[in-house]
């Protein structure tokens, strides 16, 4: 896949376009707002990760070129505003979905692998990794066409664990994933361990076993 | 404190206090200067009755005496002459008269004489009576009128003042009117007033850029943290580092969720000090509390107990219910001590929300304020109630903390 990294901070940038080239994704970086102008008229991607708040300009401009262009590819703002009028706004001109700075490269990740599954650009709502087949669109989980049957929990899950697969994921990613702001709830982390392990019986009793553990405490999607 | 007295009040009190004073010192002034007035007249007039007496002796006229009036006697030796009071019966009154007595002794032709003369006195109660009663009669029309001369006239001098009072009593440092103040042609309030908006505008920009100040503040700390969170991201993907060294990463990254739920709570209370909430709209509370404990139940091994009979509809934005109700259930879950069911009540005009608690707050009265904690709990930042009583001082709900039977309740009452 060809993404397209509009940020003006170059560390935050530089370290996206790291994670993202892990799978072997081709990662263009743009550093202002012309940069990004120029670069979203001139070339094709897949994905633009897409800074609200860019030195010269603001990402929003770039959002509506894009749409009057009728551009095909997906847009993921990035704001450092949590504020739902942001949000709406980036949302209604058409972005695909939108993320408040700090955020978790893994919940990027999903994200972006979130946008590119959906029908308008060519996915087809199914996600795979190989006997696991997941419909996004019904929620339902296939593993060799077996209909397997998890909970809420599990199945978001699978999703994150999948779209991330071969990289690392502590504790903390998957309880901010699975359970955003109110993850400061938990006293502990015993609910993941519940509910890793319960998705883990239920891909092992099929044959598939992928999560694996990694540095102790982190977790890890990927075959032997 | 001393007690607070209204302004007219106390200069009435004061008038009123001053003409009593007033009146009591001239009364007795009054009295005792009459009284020495009297008696001299009197003193004098024996004086002068003497004198003829003995023109009279001179003369060799037929002397007789008339007591009590005058007594004439022949006497051996001088002695001084005396004043002096004295009771005599009056039989024409049947009562027994003060008396004002002259004795004196004269050598007349080689004959010593002792001439008394006496004069009927004014009785003391008697002048005190008249006197006390003109004075009061004068005085206490005198102040009434005065008084209510200068209570109207108080009432209409202060009458800028008070409605400025008024003005500042209203004044509101999160709203955007300006204070407006009634000007006078008395030249302190004139000033007063020019001080007082000097003052409230002061107090209004400081208030705004503190405010401004805290929303960059917090605004600027998500990039930094973001550039944190990803360059950790990537170190946990390097194969380079230990066990021990993954632990510690990923340990700093609960402090940044820590400071970016700090940076999100903050960023909430000031918008909802600048009132940007305003999808009002008729939200179901009970559906509400429903669905959060779905969640909550993904999340916490706290058994919550939901009792309700009626349904609860209030009109409020959705966003502020939701993080109303939130907070709420999320307070009682960190604080509920001995793993009891939390439990919720409603009814159709309130919320009561308990958990179990080792012993009440010692300072229930912070409660509600900024980061304020009982407990080193790390999981509280100290925002969470404030948010809550925020929100409900936006929409004038009321929020109580009370500690019964070892457990804290959290009793939320619509109007």
């Amino acid at each position: 896949m060809k993404y397209l990294i509009a940020e003006d901070e170059i560390d935050l940038q530089q370290s996206i376009v790291k994670y993202l080239n892990r799978d072997g994704n081709v990662c263009e970086v743009a550093s202002n707002f012309e940069e990004a102008s120029e670069k979203v008229a001139l070339y094709d991607y897949d994905v633009i990760i897409l800074d609200i708040n860019l030195i010269t300009g603001s990402g929003l401009d770039i959002l509506k070129f894009i749409k009057k262009e009728k551009k095909s590819l997906g847009v993921i703002i990035i704001s450092a505003n949590n504020s739902l009028t942001d949000k709406l706004e980036g949302l209604d001109l058409g972005a695909d979905d939108y993320i408040t700075k700090p955020f978790h490269l893994a919940e990027l990740n999903a994200r972006i692998t979130a946008v590119l599954r959906r029908g308008k650009f060519g996915g087809n709502d199914i996600l795979e990794f190989n006997e696991i087949s997941i419909d996004t669109k019904s929620r339902s989980v296939f593993i060799n066409g077996k209909d397997i049957a998890l909970t809420r929990k599990e199945y978001d899950l699978l999703v994150f664990f999948i779209s991330n697969k071969g990289r690392v994921l502590s504790k903390e990613i998957i309880a901010e994933h699975l359970w955003g702001d109110n993850s400061d709830l938990l006293d502990n982390f015993d609910f993941i361990y519940v509910h890793i392990n319960n998705l883990r019986k239920k891909l092992t009793v099929e044959g598939s076993k992928y999560i694996k553990t990694a540095y102790g405490s982190g977790y890890k999607f990927m075959e032997d | 404190m001393t007690k607070k007295t209204k302004l007219i009040k106390k200069t009435s009190k004061t008038f009123l206090l001053t003409g009593l004073v007033l009146t009591i010192l001239s009364t007795a002034v009054l009295y005792f200067y009459t009284k020495y007035l009297l008696q001299q007249e009197i003193e004098e007039e024996l004086y002068s009755i003497e004198a003829r007496i003995v023109d009279a002796i001179k003369d060799k006229k037929e002397l007789f005496s008339l007591p009590p009036i005058t007594e004439i006697y022949k006497v051996e030796k001088l002695k001084p002459q005396i004043f002096k009071d004295t009771l005599i019966y009056d039989p024409a009154q049947k009562e027994m008269e003060v008396f004002r007595e002259f004795t004196t002794y004269e050598t007349i032709n080689n004959q010593i004489y002792q001439i008394t003369v006496r004069d009927l006195v004014v009785e003391n109660d008697q002048i005190l009576i008249a006197i006390v009663a003109s004075t009061i009669t004068i005085f206490v029309s005198a102040f009434l009128f005065l008084f209510y001369f200068n209570t109207a006239r108080n009432i209409k001098l202060w009458s800028p003042f008070f409605k400025n009072l008024e003005h500042m009593k209203r004044f509101s440092l999160t709203s955007n009117q300006t204070i407006e103040l009634e000007d006078s042609d008395v030249l302190e309030f004139s000033e007063l007033n020019n001080e007082i908006k000097t003052l409230t505008n002061k107090v209004r920009t400081d208030y705004e850029n503190l405010k401004q100040f805290t929303e960059n503040v917090s605004h600027e700390m998500q990039t930094p943290l973001a550039i944190i969170q990803a360059k950790i991201d990537n170190i946990i993907n390097d194969n380079s580092i230990s066990d021990k060294q993954f632990e510690e990463i990923t340990s700093i990254q609960k402090d940044i969720q820590r400071l970016k739920i700090l940076n999100q709570k903050i960023t909430l209370l000031t918008k909802v000090d600048n009132n940007q909430f305003d999808k009002v709209e008729s939200v179901n509370l009970i559906n509400l509390i429903s669905m959060k404990l779905q969640s909550f139940k993904e999340l916490s091994a706290n058994n919550i107990v939901f009792n309700y009979k009626e349904e609860l509809v209030v009109s409020m934005d959705v966003d502020l219910a939701d993080i109303l109700i939130n907070n709420l259930i999320s307070n009682a879950i960190k604080y509920n001590s001995r793993k009891e069911d939390i439990l919720i009540v409603a009814n159709n005009k309130s919320i009561i929300i308990s958990n179990a608690g080792n012993a009440e707050l010692l300072n229930p009265e912070k409660l509600f304020l900024r980061f304020y904690t009982e407990t080193n709990n790390k999981q509280s930042i100290g925002l969470g109630l404030t948010i809550v009583k925020k929100i409900c001082d936006l929409y004038n709900f009321n929020i109580t903390y009370y500690f019964k039977e070892q457990k804290h309740f959290f009793e939320l009452t619509f109007k």
